[in-house]
């Protein structure tokens, strides 16, 4: 029966090892993430910055310059007006003087009245070329046109100054009354017209800037919206590339975690071949060799105390052959111990803690002390054949590496565990560092069961290998 | 003159031939059964309550530390030689608690086998010489590299003694009449040399015996 399960065992780990070799060869084909993909993100990523600090340069600079032509344009049309402002009390003051000129006839006065006329007429052509004007613009017919009322209104004082002072009352009030009306109106008619003119100006420049201003928020717009665009592209793509990384990760953790409890699955059933395989071989060697020997040595001697007398020659030979069988009977004894220590079976495990300690008190130069409280001997064969590898690989390390002269064994059992710690006053050594395959292997058996396995050295302090074995529930309630 | 009455004990038949031709050429012994595993050997032992029990150490089914071991609770009058591979203390000891009178290595069965049978029939005890060698070996070792004493020097000359004859099987009363003492004083003798030599019981005196080759 249990030949049986055994088998059954195996025929389910070799279907595991198959079905893993297959997820390997699965996890082997997904693609590796590539370099194009991060170089195209790169990209994408300077692009938009550049894009970014370009729209941002030039929303900037559009704005300056937008509010340094208000300026202008306010500046130039505050001027306008303040000129014209000027002009047109210019030439009313103009208009004013020569009303009075008119109307006094006294002579004395008359010369300095003049003057001032002059004076003011000079003022008003030198302000009228001053005026700023646009080539060819309706502006420059304008204040031609202004030029030309101002010149007639000229020519019609310098008319009525010609006449005589007593005269000039009669004979220039007509013409006065009739041009200086015509002219003033005119006069206002174009100066208004000047005002219109700018006012229209100050629209067209406002147009102007309304237009400029569309065509630049229009690049803005594209150039954000293309930025905003490749950015959420970027954003999901980005998301996309995430989330399949993030599943492959996971897929490979699986596998990984699946990968190690096989081996671990694995490397247990191997103790367990390993122990089985030992158990088949000792046993073999036992029952048939081993019995077989101690048979011949019973004959041999046998044959050898009664041909004592007779055949000298005979017994010699015989007490030769007994003696190589003998010797054969111990190496076969040991080697099959070596395999499987008869003792767990015949004795249980303390027995053959005692016996083990001894064997490497005999062999080598190491005092080993085995002190154990089990109470009774009942553990599971897998727990016993565990605690005497542990203390079998312990103890050999101890022999072969640490140099010490003493070795203590300690088996304690607790109400649900079972603690084995081997201690020696050897050189030690540093176990974060060194980790031999005989650890390892101790680690796997303890580890299969449950338990810990805790290695504790240092330069100069001895090693001390404490294993803690969790007692099964069965076996706690037995 | 009645001959010993020997049931033999071991899972190889080769061996058992073996051993039966040794007993049964001895004139004072005689094979009156066989058993091939330790459960058959305590059934056989009830049936035919033989004198003495050649019993192999590893038998399938019931070892024979334990086969010894309810032998000796169901038939007192029964002695058990207990034979095995391995000369190592814990094997003694542990044949010695089960009960068993002698002790034998396979390896030396033929010579010391009719020569232990008759010294249990006789209430004796009996030990290969390779197993008082083994165990003295250890013994000498140990005390080498712990630095320890010989207890066996605390002994006194009576002491040592009655240590022999315990070991050899004897009773108190055998060897109050013996050394012509009180059974009282034997039980002194005895408690004080247990105490001397920090052991626990009949068995591991015994062991201490073989190991001090006061017995054999």
């Amino acid at each position: 029966m249990a030949k049986a399960n055994r088998l059954e065992i195996a025929d389910a780990s070799v279907d595991n090892s198959s079905a893993f070799a297959f997820h390997g060869a699965s996890g082997l084909e997904t693609t590796p993430p590539s370099n194009k993909l991060r170089w195209l993100f790169l990209g994408v990523c300077g692009f938009l910055l550049a894009l970014l600090a370009a729209s941002g340069f030039i929303a900037i600079r559009f704005l300056g310059e937008i509010h340094a032509q208000e300026l202008r344009v306010t500046h130039t049309l505050a001027e306008r007006a303040q000129l014209l402002s000027d002009l047109l009390l210019s030439v009313q003051t103009y208009n004013q003087a020569v009303q009075q000129v008119l109307t006094q006839a006294k002579v004395d006065r008359e010369q300095t009245a003049r003057g001032r006329i002059d004076a003011l007429a000079f003022e008003i052509d030198s302000d009228l070329k001053q005026y700023p004007v646009a080539r060819d613009s309706l502006e420059a017919a304008l204040v031609e046109g202004i030029q030309d009322v101002f010149s007639q209104q000229r020519t019609l004082y310098i008319s009525v100054i010609a006449t005589p002072p007593d005269d000039r009352q009669r004979r220039a009030q007509p013409a006065v009354d009739e041009y200086m009306i015509r002219i003033q109106s005119q006069m206002v008619d174009y100066s208004s017209r000047l005002k219109a003119w700018n006012g229209e100006r100050l629209q067209f420049a406002d147009q102007e800037l309304a237009l400029e201003f569309g065509s630049v928020r229009a690049g803005l717009k594209t150039a954000l919206t293309v930025g905003f665009g490749s950015g959420f592209l970027l954003v999901m793509a980005g998301m996309a590339y995430i989330v399949r990384l993030e599943r492959q990760t996971h897929k490979r953790y699986l596998q990984l975690a699946q990968s190690q409890r096989e081996m671990q699955q694995l490397s247990a059933r191997l103790v367990d071949v390993q122990e089985d395989e030992r158990r088949t071989i000792s046993r073999e060697l036992h029952d048939e060799v081993g019995q077989a020997l101690g048979a011949l040595l019973v004959d041999v001697g046998r044959l050898s105390t009664e041909l004592s007398d007779e055949r000298p020659e005979v017994r010699t030979q015989l007490d030769n052959i007994k003696s190589i069988a003998e010797r054969t009977f111990h190496e076969v004894r040991n080697i099959a111990l070596l395999l499987r220590p008869s003792m767990l079976d015949d004795l249980g495990l303390v027995a053959a803690l005692e016996w083990q300690g001894r064997e490497v008190s005999r062999r080598s130069d190491i005092e080993v002390e085995v002190q154990s409280d089990i109470a009774s001997d009942t553990l599971p064969d897998e727990y016993r054949i565990c605690i005497y590898r542990l203390v079998q690989e312990a103890l050999r390390n101890a022999v072969r590496h640490s140099g010490a002269k003493n070795a203590k064994v300690t088996v304690q059992q607790s109400a649900n565990s079972i603690r084995v710690q081997v201690t020696d006053d050897g050189r030690g050594f540093n176990p974060t560092y060194t980790r031999g395959l005989g650890i390892l292997g101790m680690e796997e058996r303890v580890k299969r069961l449950g338990g810990t396995l805790n290695v504790d050295s240092g330069v100069d302090h001895g090693v001390t290998l404490t294993a803690e074995l969790p007692i099964p529930s069965e076996q706690h309630l037995t | 003159m009645t001959k010993t009455r020997v049931v033999l004990a071991d899972d190889h038949t080769l061996i058992r031939a073996g051993l039966r031709m040794v007993v049964d050429a001895q004139p004072d012994l005689t094979v009156v059964g066989e058993a091939d595993d330790g459960r058959d050997a305590v059934a056989i032992a009830e049936t035919l309550r033989p004198d003495v029990i050649v019993m192999d150490i590893g038998m399938p089914s019931l070892n024979g530390i334990e086969a010894c071991r309810q032998i000796r609770e169901k038939l007192p009058e029964t002695q058990v030689v207990m034979l095995s591979m391995h000369s190592d203390e814990g094997y003694v000891l542990r044949a010695l608690k089960a009960g068993a009178k002698a002790y034998l290595l396979k390896d030396s069965a033929e010579a010391d086998l009719a020569r232990a049978i008759r010294a249990v029939a006789a209430g004796k005890s009996f030990f290969s010489p390779a197993v008082g060698k083994v165990l003295l070996e250890d013994y000498m070792r140990k005390l080498q590299r712990t630095g320890a004493e010989d207890s066996y020097d605390l002994l006194s000359p009576r002491e040592r003694e009655i240590l022999q004859l315990v070991a050899e099987g004897n009773s108190s009363k055998d060897i109050a009449n013996l050394l012509e003492l009180s059974v009282y004083t034997v039980d002194t003798h005895r408690a004080k040399i247990m105490q001397k030599l920090n052991l626990h019981g009949i068995p591991e005196l015994i062991l201490y015996a073989v190991r001090k080759g006061v017995v054999s």
